[in-house]
């Protein structure tokens, strides 16, 4: 690793961290304040919705997320903010390398007496960092929130930290998908519809199937993979999953590896 | 003119592709609407939801069982990617000049800046409107095996003109975006952030009595499937909030990038 490509990386990064990481605390806090009046609303609901068929609540995912405990509506806000660490994740992963030779300083960069794998290295590690920083940004806005909103409400905090504990892999999937597209397609001139294809793309995948119930197809939804709701209610990840997605990322971050390695670099004309 | 079609010519991918996603969309979730439509329990249950959450995913007044329910259930997915297309096809217009380093070029023409904006905007315009048309066809198209009425198409023609509509707003908003920006790279993650706010906010004007005001905060307030739905019409401060965000979106696009220092 070379210690002036991650400063240079770091500092680069450190207002969009700060406007994602500040933007998502808005969202929550916005999220959480609303707690108090929604949970006194829906308690009387709850109890008109134990009366149906298991079958006829699972399609609508009813029996998962519980909208008057805290657990439950925390797990409710958590699919959007999931939304926006999924947008953050796979712009900086998209734009890792590919920003080089859209800003036509990759042929200065990859002049460096420092052979390729070690300015990904450099470059990896310093967005690693930033994901982490965001990460750690949001756990502590997510927990600061929920004391402050709880009110009388009690709630399971395995579940909520279980929640919390997936954002990080669950950002590294889209920033190790965005990296190897980033690598796959000749020229990135704008790195936005992609990760928007990326993100979004997924987002309706999964939060169709959350209207209409069961169909396969949402498994290609890394939205899906850690569902809130069942992460909620079974108190634990889907471990197949979980070993699934670290797989993808170890292969798509390795395949950049392979593909940056011979990749043909556009000069500027 | 030959500007727009210039610009018409280079869009047409990104239309394409976008009209496939959406086709995609529409055709995935008509066939999921099969399960529905033979089992009228799963009306039950829809209308023992708690209504903040059919609000706040803007689902309530559905009938999912009905074909027309169905698809105002899946504005909100229209919506988003109308505005989001139309957002990005008005900034990267105007900001891809600056990008592509063709900008000096394309300035030096004996062209006043304000026709080159009207040209890029029209092309961006009329992108828009195929993607609506085409995502109205598709529905059709779509809906077509299962004996849609009258009611179908009406409601159908109103959806596609909010759709439409929010476009419009979120058209002009990224052309204004990318003409007072002097950092033309970042336009597209702006666009893209004052989207998911603007929806957020939707969202949030939903899930609370006291905090409907901010509805009109947004145009994924204004345009609500559900209240067009049951009215079978726009509310008029819907009609007159697109229209002067329009104009005053533009007039300020047109008066910044008049004045715009190019050097970057």
């Amino acid at each position: 690793m070379n210690k002036a490509i991650f400063r240079y990386e770091v500092r680069q990064r450190w207002s969009s961290v700060a406007i994602w990481a500040g933007s998502l605390a808005g969202l929550l806090l916005m999220f959480m304040a609303l707690f108090p009046s929604f949970s006194a609303d829906m308690a009387a609901m709850n109890q008109v919705l134990e009366n149906f068929p298991p079958e006829l609540k699972a399609a609508f995912g009813l029996n998962a997320l519980n909208l008057a405990t805290l657990e439950g509506y925390f797990g409710f806000c958590f699919v959007f903010c999931q939304l926006c660490l999924a947008i953050q994740a796979a712009n900086y992963g998209l734009s890792l390398v590919s920003v080089e030779e859209d800003e036509l300083t990759a042929d200065f960069l990859l002049t460096r007496p420092l052979s390729r794998p070690i300015i990904l290295t450099s470059k990896l590690l310093a967005t690693l960092t930033s994901l982490l920083v965001t990460q750690i940004i949001f756990w502590v806005v997510s927990l600061a929130s929920i004391v402050l909103f709880k009110g009388e409400a009690q709630y399971e905090s395995r579940g909520i930290m279980l929640l919390l504990g997936s954002g990080l892999i669950f950002q590294l999937i889209f920033f190790s998908l965005g990296l190897v597209i980033s690598q796959m397609v000749r020229r990135m001139h704008s790195v936005t519809p992609w990760s928007l294809g990326l993100a979004f793309g997924t987002y309706v995948i999964s939060a169709f199937s959350g209207i209409l119930g069961d169909v396969k197809l949402e498994y290609l939804s890394p939205f899906k993979h850690f569902d809130p709701g069942k992460i909620i209610r079974d108190l634990q990840y889907d471990t197949r999953l979980v070993i699934l997605d670290v797989v993808i990322v170890i292969v798509a971050i390795g395949v950049s590896y392979w593909l940056y390695q011979k990749r043909d670099i556009a000069s500027p004309s | 003119m030959r500007m727009y079609f210039r610009e018409l010519k280079a869009g047409i991918k990104s239309l394409l592709i976008w009209t496939v996603v959406i086709a995609l969309l529409i055709v995935v979730a008509v066939v999921k609407f099969s399960a529905f439509e033979s089992s009228p329990e799963s009306l039950a249950i829809l209308d023992s939801m708690p209504p903040q959450l059919m609000e706040a995913l803007s689902m309530r007044a559905f009938n999912l069982t009905t074909l027309e329910g169905f698809f105002g259930a899946m504005f909100v997915f229209f919506a988003l990617m109308g505005a989001m297309a139309a957002a990005l096809w008005g900034s990267e217009a105007i900001a891809k000049e600056e990008r592509d380093r063709t900008v000096e070029f394309t300035l030096v023409l004996p062209v006043p800046r304000r026709q080159i904006v009207t040209a890029k905007l029209l092309a961006a315009l009329t992108n828009c409107a195929l993607f609506v048309l085409f995502a109205w066809l598709i529905s059709v198209a779509a809906s077509r095996n299962y004996d849609p009425g009258k009611s179908l198409f009406d409601f159908l023609r109103l959806e596609m003109l909010a759709m439409f509509m929010i476009e419009l707003v979120f058209l002009s908003l990224g052309v204004l975006l990318a003409c007072a920006s002097k950092t033309p790279r970042r336009v597209g993650s702006m666009a893209v952030g004052l989207i998911l706010g603007l929806y957020f906010i939707s969202i949030f004007a939903g899930m609370h009595e006291k905090l409907s005001w901010l509805k009109y905060l947004t145009p994924f307030g204004w345009f609500n499937a559900s209240e067009f739905f049951s009215s079978g019409r726009f509310e008029l401060y819907a009609l007159a909030l697109t229209g002067l965000a329009v104009v005053l979106f533009l007039f300020a696009a047109y008066f910044a990038y008049d004045r715009r220092d190019l050097y970057f």
